[in-house]
């Protein structure tokens, strides 16, 4: 009786590691995939930006703006890390 | 088609979009018709030639001043280009400007022969191809034609300068030399274009578009001017027609068949409409004018659907050399008192 209650008791621990493991490998994808899917896509507007800065110099603020533009969605993927470890 | 999505490629082509929408609009050389040729220097003095138009103003004066400022305006910025573009592109830009090596050598020999100083030919001289300002000025300096030839053993249109130069220096004319020359060339962007280096089928298709158009505006121009000269010589290979057809079409005395045949062998939506309304006669150089008009509109059709190609540069190359000659154009024009409207025939915009 009291071996078996110890074996469960591990198992639900195992479990538990698990879910943690899983949920940090989760975090982990969701800020790495987005932080790649902002790079490719500031890569173009970045590019365009400092050819269009070169010509002249009064695009640098909205060339700026127009780059970080998609760093929402690195954001996006850094709170769904945050929810998935934190709740 | 090529289509490069790498951040230089999307880099140069954005600068060469913006330097695009600097180029003088429509209304400005309409302004321009209206005005004397120190006042067009002062406009031109105002834009993208300001720097050329300081430096030039002590030296030069009036009708000059324009010329030599365009000319150095148009070579700056070629050569800034090719500093620019990146890769493949660089190569592509630098063999598409190497038509300015043959137009510069050939003024050379040309001013030479007839013994004009190396200064007034150096006015008219635009390094924007492979050979710079100091070759040319090397080449200036040099006495004898042979000399300058020598001076081009590394050049690739030596082989052809080699072989047509004494026939040419015997007859006095350097015709012949200078169609061989463009047809190496032709034959060497061809070659370059296939030779399997990533973009290359844009640039090719430009090409043949550039030949087509050429040829084409050779056959008007052979009609309206009954030259006795062979037809043959004067045909560019490459294109969408074949020696053959270009002979054939060059025979043909009735003017809408002879248009019935250039659209049963060209391909090209925005030529056909135009051979439709060239069924009236028109005089030669409105043709030329509008063949030029319909290069240029095809190739934005062809910039727009590959935006990160060589098509953006070659546009903004192209629109910029038609600035320059337009300018060069008013300026003359106005010079010699021609009316406005004769002018604006002149212009392609």
């Amino acid at each position: 009786m009291a071996a078996e209650l110890v074996v469960a008791t591990t198992d639900l621990a195992m479990i538990q590691a698990q879910q943690a493991g899983m949920k940090a490998i989760g975090a982990g994808l969701a800020v790495g995939l987005t932080g790649i899917g902002t790079g490719v896509a500031e890569m173009g507007i970045g590019a365009a930006a400092v050819g269009a800065i070169a010509e002249n110099k009064d695009f640098f603020g909205l060339g700026l703006l127009f780059t970080v533009i998609p760093e929402t969605i690195v954001i996006f993927g850094l709170v769904v890390g945050l929810l998935l470890l934190f709740l | 088609m090529g289509v490069n999505i790498s951040a230089p490629y999307i880099y140069v082509c954005t600068r060469m979009r913006m330097r695009k929408a600097k180029l003088l609009p429509r209304e400005e050389y309409q302004r321009m018709l209206n005005m004397s040729v120190s006042e067009i220097t002062r406009i031109i003095g105002e834009t993208e030639y300001k720097q050329e138009i300081d430096e030039l103003g002590t030296i030069f004066k009036g009708i000059d001043l324009i010329e030599v400022a365009l000319s150095w305006n148009l070579a700056k910025e070629y050569q800034k280009i090719q500093e620019i573009t990146p890769g493949n592109l660089k190569q592509f830009t630098q063999v598409y400007l190497r038509r300015w090596d043959i137009q510069n050598v050939l003024t050379i020999l040309r001013g030479k022969m007839q013994g004009e100083k190396p200064g007034k030919i150096k006015e008219i001289l635009i390094p924007a191809g492979s050979l710079d300002k100091v070759i040319l000025d090397r080449m200036l300096s040099e006495e004898s034609s042979d000399r300058i030839i020598e001076m081009l053993k590394t050049h690739r249109m030596y082989p052809v300068l080699a072989r047509e130069y004494p026939a040419a220096k015997e007859s006095g004319s350097f015709s012949h030399m200078e169609n061989e020359l463009y047809k190496h060339l032709y034959a060497n962007i061809i070659a370059d274009a296939k030779a399997g280096v990533k973009g290359g089928a844009s640039f090719l298709a430009y090409i043949q578009l550039e030949i087509d158009i050429k040829n084409v505006k050779t056959l008007f121009r052979l009609r309206e001017d009954d030259l006795e000269e062979d037809a043959r010589d004067m045909f560019i290979p490459g294109g969408s027609l074949s020696l053959l057809n270009f002979t054939s079409l060059n025979n043909i005395k009735d003017l809408n068949e002879f248009i019935d045949m250039i659209r049963a062998n060209i391909r090209n939506g925005t030529l056909h409409s135009l051979l439709d309304e060239l069924k009236g006669n028109k005089s030669a150089h409105d043709i030329e004018a509008r063949l030029t008009r319909v290069q240029l509109e095809q190739m934005e059709k062809m910039s727009k659907r590959n935006p990160f190609s060589i098509h953006p540069i070659l546009v903004y190359l192209e629109k910029k050399k038609y600035e320059v000659f337009n300018l060069r154009a008013i300026a003359r024009g106005k010079e010699s008192r021609l009316p406005a409207d004769k002018i604006m025939k002149y212009l392609v915009i």
